[in-house]
C-alpha cells in the first residue's frame, strides 16, 4: 500500500477545512506539511451552497450593532442551548473574519462609498449579514482555494474517500483513504487530523444539501467511540423549492419576501407577530408544517408535495438581479418560474445538523467511556462546540466554519510542531486490515439493492424524524433502522472495476448516514422536551429543569451511551423565547 | 392508508377468492354447514377489517392534512413499471424517454453507448435521470455530482452534443423525439463513462497563480478592516469572478482541443479576474505571464467558451481585454 507522510491531514476541503490549513499553515511559518483529503474536487465542497452570508459586527458606530446584541440574539435562537462563552468567542472574532475573505478577494456586495453591504436574517435584531450576492459561500471557497495554492506546503487530495482513523493507544496515527481515480487504498500518515466534512443531511431524502453532505468524518469518529454532542438538533430550513429541496436562502425573506397559505395570508402573523418572515428558522418550519396540517398548505402536482408560498413579486426586479441573482436563475431553470413575476413553493428540508463530533472550545475532540484521545479536532458543520444550541440563526454558520478555522488551525499547528516524529507503531498492519475490509466490501453478491436501502432510509427520516417529532414515530424509525442496517449487511455492489468507482463509494456513504440516522433518531427520542428544531408533540413545552443539558453519545459495544453535559450559562439568563 | 386499504381488497381477491376454490373443490371432505360459515367468516372479516381502515382514514382526514401523502416508495415502484412498458403512460406530462449514454471504457479506452428507457416528466433533470440510472437500473455508471444546483461545478457533461451542467439541464427542454443522449466531455482526458480527468484543467489554473496579491502580508492575514472598493470598481471583474471550474469552456474550446498547451480561457479569465480587482497589487506581472503564445495570443477568439458558460462568464471577452491590456503597455514602452 502506497503510504504518505504528512504532520497534519484534514478531512473535507469546505470552507472549515480549508480555512484551518491555511491557518495552521501560517501558525507554523509554512513549515508544516499539511494534507487535504476531499472526497470531491476540494473546490466543489458543498460550502459553495452557502448563499445568504455570514454574521459579524462590521460597524458598530455606524448601525449601532454590538457584540453583546449579537450574542444575545444567536443565544435566544438557539433557545438556550449553546454555549454562552462558545458563542462570545464567535461574536467577537466573526468580523475580522468577514475582512479576512474581503482581503482574500471575495467580491463583497457594496454601500455608495464603498462600505462592505449587510443584510436582515432571521432572528438577527440588526442587519448584520455581509453578503456576496447569493452566492457567498461560493465566492469564499474560491477565494480559499486560489490562495491555498499558492501554499507549496499544503497538498490537496481531490476525490480520496477516507475509511476509517487510524490511532494507537488514543493518539492518532493516520486515515485510509480510498483514490478514487485508481481505486487504491493510500495510508496517510500524520500527527494530527482535522475532521471537517461538514454535516450530515443526506440522511434525509428532502434536503437542500448537496449529495455529498452525507456525514463522512461524524460517522467515522462515532464508529471509533469519540463522543458525538446535541445530535437530535437538526434544523430544516423552511423554505426549500419543491419538488428537488435545493434551497431558497433566507435572504429571500431578509430582502423583504412574503411567506403565504393557500388561502393568501401571511400565515406568520400566528406564529411570531413581530418578527414575521424573519424569525428564526424552527419557529418558521414548524409553521409552515402546522399550516400544511392543518390544510391551509398547496399541492404541488407533479411531486404530490405539500407546500406554502414565497412571494417576492413586490420587491423591485433590480433588487432580486442584484441581490438574489441566483435564485432567480435557478427557479428559472428548475421550475420556469420567475420570482419577480411567480410566487415560489416551498417547504422546510433539512438543512443543517446542529450537533456534531463534541469538542472544547479549540476544537479537540473527547473519546467516550473515559477514553483518553490526543490529535483529534472536529471543526465546522462536522464538529459542535456548540455555538448554534437548538437552533442556528442563519449566516452564523459561514462566521462559526472560519472563526473555529483559524482557532483550530493554529491549536494544531501547535501541536504538530512540538510532536516531533509520526509515531511508527503497527500502522500499516492497521490499514492493511482496513484494505481488506474494504475489499470484502467490493466483494459483496448480496441480494439487496444498496440504492433501495438508502431510499427507504431518507424516506423513513423524512416522515418520522421532521419537524414534528412523537414517541411512536422515533420508536417505528428505530426499528426501520436497524432493519435496513440489517439489509445492508447483504447488499449486491455490482461495480467491480478499479477506476472511479462510484457505486462503492455510495455504498460507503450508505453505510455512514446509516449510522448518522440511527444517532439522529436515539438522540432525539431520548430528549423529552421541545427545544428549538427538536419539537415533541407529546411535550410542546421547553423543559429547563431537566433538559437545559446536552446530549453526549457515544458508541458502545453492544448500545450506545448517552451521558450529559451542563450548558455554560455567562451572562444571559434563559427566558421565554419569544418573537 | 388508501393504498393500504387497496392492499387488504387484493388480499381478499388475489387469496380469499383461490382459497375459497379450493375449499369448495374439497367439499365432499367436510359437512355443507362448516364450509358456509366459513365462507361467510372470511367474507365478514375482510368487509370488517376495510370498514375500520375506511373509518380511520375518513378520521385522518378530519384530523387534518398528513404533510407526508407523497407515497415515495410506491412512485418509485410505480416509475419502474412505466419504464418497463406498462401499457398506460400514467399521466400527463410524463413520458419514458430514451436516455442513450455514451460511456468511456477504461479497460478498452473506448466508448461505448448503453441506453435506458427512463421515466422523465416536465421537471426532471438530465442529472435526475443518471441517478434513476444508477438507483435502479445499472449501478456501475460513473459520473460526478454534487450539488445539484449548478453551483459545485461537477456534472459537465455533453448533452445532445452540447457542454452543459446536467444538473440544471431539463430533459423536456431537449428531447428530440423522445429521445436524449449524454456523453462525456471529450476535450478533456477521459478516465470512465462520463468521468474525466481533470489534473491538467487545475494544474492549468494553478500555474496562473489565482489569489489576491497584498504586498502587507501581515494585514492579509491578521486583518483589521477591509480595503476600500467602489460599486464600479466591484463591478469591473464580478462576472468573471462567477467561475464554477466546471471545465465546460474548455471542452468547447477549438483551440484547447488542438493544442494541449494553450492555457485555455478558464485560465486566461481567471488572470483578468485578479488583475482588474482594484484590491490586487500584483500589478502588470500578472498579465505578463500570460503574454505568450500559448497564453492570451494562443486564443483565436471563436467564442466558444463564452456561449457554453453556463454561469455567465465572458472568458472570450476577457482574454480580448487581457490582449488589449497588454498592447496598451507595449506601446508605453515604445
Amino acid at each position: 500500500m502506497e503510504i504518505l507522510n504528512h504532520d497534519i491531514i484534514i478531512l473535507g476541503s469546505g470552507l472549515a477545512g480549508m480555512t484551518s490549513a491555511i491557518h495552521a499553515s501560517r501558525k507554523s511559518g509554512n513549515r508544516l506539511e499539511i494534507a487535504i483529503i476531499s472526497k470531491l474536487h476540494a473546490m466543489r465542497s458543498h460550502s459553495v451552497a452557502a448563499e445568504g452570508g455570514i454574521s459579524g459586527v462590521l460597524y458598530p458606530e455606524y448601525n449601532k450593532d454590538s457584540f453583546d446584541l449579537h450574542a444575545y440574539d444567536t443565544i435566544k435562537g438557539s433557545d438556550y442551548l449553546a454555549d454562552q462563552d462558545a458563542v462570545e468567542i464567535l461574536v467577537e472574532n466573526a468580523p475580522k473574519e468577514i475582512i479576512f475573505y474581503d482581503h482574500l478577494g471575495v467580491p463583497w456586495n457594496r454601500e455608495e462609498g464603498g462600505r462592505v453591504a449587510q443584510r436582515p436574517f432571521g432572528g438577527m435584531s440588526i442587519p448584520r449579514t455581509a453578503f456576496a450576492a447569493d452566492k457567498t459561500g461560493f465566492f469564499m471557497m474560491r477565494s480559499l482555494y486560489d490562495e491555498i495554492l499558492s501554499m507549496n506546503n499544503i497538498h490537496i487530495y481531490h476525490e480520496h474517500f477516507t475509511t476509517s482513523l487510524l490511532s494507537k493507544s488514543g493518539k492518532f496515527i493516520g486515515v485510509v483513504a480510498i483514490d478514487l481515480s485508481t481505486g487504491n487504498a493510500r495510508l496517510f500518515r500524520g500527527k494530527a487530523c482535522i475532521i471537517a466534512t461538514g454535516g450530515a443531511s443526506r440522511a434525509y431524502k428532502f434536503t437542500t444539501t448537496s449529495h455529498a453532505s452525507t456525514g463522512d468524518g461524524t460517522a467515522l469518529a462515532y464508529r471509533s467511540g469519540f463522543n458525538l454532542k446535541d445530535m437530535e438538533f437538526v434544523q430544516f430550513h423552511p423554505t426549500a423549492l419543491v419538488p428537488s429541496g435545493i434551497l431558497i436562502t433566507e435572504a429571500a425573506r431578509g430582502e423583504g419576501g412574503y411567506l403565504y397559505n393557500s388561502e393568501g395570508k401571511r400565515f406568520m402573523e400566528r406564529y411570531a407577530k413581530s418578527k414575521m418572515e424573519l424569525a428564526p428558522r424552527d419557529i418558521i418550519s414548524k409553521a409552515i408544517i402546522t399550516e400544511i396540517k392543518e390544510g391551509r398548505g398547496l399541492l404541488h402536482e407533479e411531486s404530490k408535495l405539500r407546500y406554502i408560498n414565497l412571494d417576492m413579486r413586490h420587491l423591485d426586479p433590480k433588487k432580486i438581479d442584484e441581490r438574489l441573482p441566483m435564485i432567480k436563475d435557478i427557479t428559472i431553470k428548475m421550475l420556469g418560474i420567475d420570482p419577480a413575476k411567480d410566487p415560489i413553493p416551498v417547504r422546510p428540508a433539512a438543512h443543517f445538523t446542529m450537533g456534531g463530533i463534541d469538542t472544547d472550545k479549540k476544537g479537540r475532540m473527547s473519546m467516550g467511556n473515559g477514553n483518553e484521545s490526543v490529535g483529534f479536532w472536529a471543526v465546522g458543520e462536522a464538529g459542535c462546540v456548540s455555538v448554534h444550541g437548538a437552533n442556528r440563526l442563519g449566516s452564523n454558520s459561514l462566521s462559526q466554519c472560519s472563526v473555529w478555522g483559524r482557532i483550530v488551525g493554529e491549536d494544531v499547528a501547535d501541536y504538530a510542531l512540538k510532536e516531533n516524529s509520526l509515531s511508527d507503531g503497527g500502522v500499516v498492519r492497521e490499514a492493511e486490515i482496513e484494505e481488506a475490509r474494504i475489499a470484502k466490501m467490493l466483494d459483496s453478491n448480496g441480494k439487496n439493492n444498496p440504492y433501495e436501502i438508502k431510499e427507504e432510509l431518507t424516506s423513513t427520516m423524512d416522515e418520522l424524524v421532521y419537524v414534528y417529532r412523537t414517541t411512536d414515530g422515533l420508536r417505528s424509525a428505530l426499528k426501520k433502522i436497524s432493519e435496513l442496517k440489517n439489509s445492508f449487511a447483504d447488499i449486491h455492489l455490482d461495480d467491480k472495476g478499479k477506476i472511479f468507482n462510484t457505486n462503492l463509494r455510495d455504498v460507503l456513504e450508505l453505510e455512514n448516514i446509516l449510522d448518522i440516522a440511527h444517532v439522529i433518531t436515539e438522540a432525539a427520542l431520548n430528549r423529552t422536551e421541545s427545544r428549538g428544531a427538536h419539537s415533541m408533540v407529546e411535550f410542546p413545552k421547553r423543559d429547563d429543569k431537566n433538559w437545559l443539558k446536552h446530549t453526549i453519545l457515544s458508541k458502545g459495544d453492544t448500545s450506545d451511551n448517552i451521558t450529559y453535559l451542563p450548558v455554560t450559562i455567562t451572562r444571559w439568563q434563559p427566558e421565554e423565547r419569544k418573537y | 392508508m388508501r393504498a393500504s386499504r387497496f392492499m387488504i381488497l387484493l388480499y381478499v381477491c388475489m387469496v380469499g377468492i383461490p382459497v375459497l376454490l379450493l375449499i369448495y373443490a374439497f367439499s365432499y371432505l367436510f359437512s355443507q354447514l362448516f364450509i358456509e360459515r366459513l365462507v361467510l367468516a372470511i367474507i365478514a372479516f375482510g368487509l370488517i377489517l376495510y370498514g375500520i381502515l375506511s373509518f380511520v382514514d375518513v378520521y385522518a382526514r378530519k384530523k387534518g392534512v398528513n404533510p407526508h401523502e407523497v407515497q415515495i416508495k410506491l412512485r418509485f415502484l410505480e416509475r419502474k413499471k412505466i419504464e418497463e412498458g406498462a401499457p398506460s403512460l400514467g399521466k400527463e406530462g410524463e413520458k419514458v424517454v430514451n436516455l442513450k449514454i455514451k460511456r468511456f471504457n477504461p479497460d478498452k479506452k473506448g466508448l461505448e453507448e448503453s441506453s435506458y428507457k427512463m421515466f422523465a416528466d416536465s421537471l426532471t433533470t438530465v442529472l435526475d435521470m443518471l441517478l434513476g440510472v444508477k438507483a435502479s437500473k445499472d449501478s456501475t455508471l460513473a459520473m460526478r455530482y454534487s450539488c445539484r444546483m449548478g453551483i459545485c461545478g461537477s456534472c459537465g457533461m455533453v448533452v445532445n452534443g452540447k457542454p452543459v451542467l446536467a444538473c440544471e439541464t431539463n430533459v423536456f427542454k431537449n428531447l428530440e423525439k423522445d429521445e436524449i443522449s449524454v456523453e462525456p466531455m471529450q476535450g478533456h482526458a477521459l478516465l470512465r463513462d462520463l468521468v474525466t480527468d481533470f489534473d491538467d484543467f487545475f494544474e492549468k489554473h494553478s500555474s496562473i497563480k489565482p489569489g489576491l496579491y497584498r504586498v502587507d502580508e501581515k494585514e492579509k492575514y491578521e486583518p483589521t478592516k477591509p480595503y476600500y472598493q467602489s460599486k464600479a470598481e466591484l463591478d469591473k471583474f464580478l462576472p468573471y469572478s462567477y467561475c464554477i471550474m466546471c471545465g465546460l469552456c474548455v471542452d468547447a474550446c477549438p483551440v484547447s482541443n488542438t493544442n494541449k498547451d494553450f492555457l485555455g480561457p478558464q485560465a486566461l479569465s481567471q488572470v483578468y479576474r485578479y488583475n482588474a480587482d482594484s484590491r490586487d497589487q500584483k500589478g502588470l506581472r500578472r498579465i505578463f505571464d500570460v503574454d505568450t503564445l500559448d497564453g492570451v495570443w494562443g486564443c483565436e477568439f471563436a467564442g466558444a467558451c463564452s456561449e457554453v458558460c453556463p454561469k455567465g462568464v465572458d472568458p472570450a471577452t476577457a482574454i480580448q481585454l487581457l490582449k488589449a491590456e497588454l498592447s496598451k503597455n507595449l506601446l508605453k514602452e515604445d
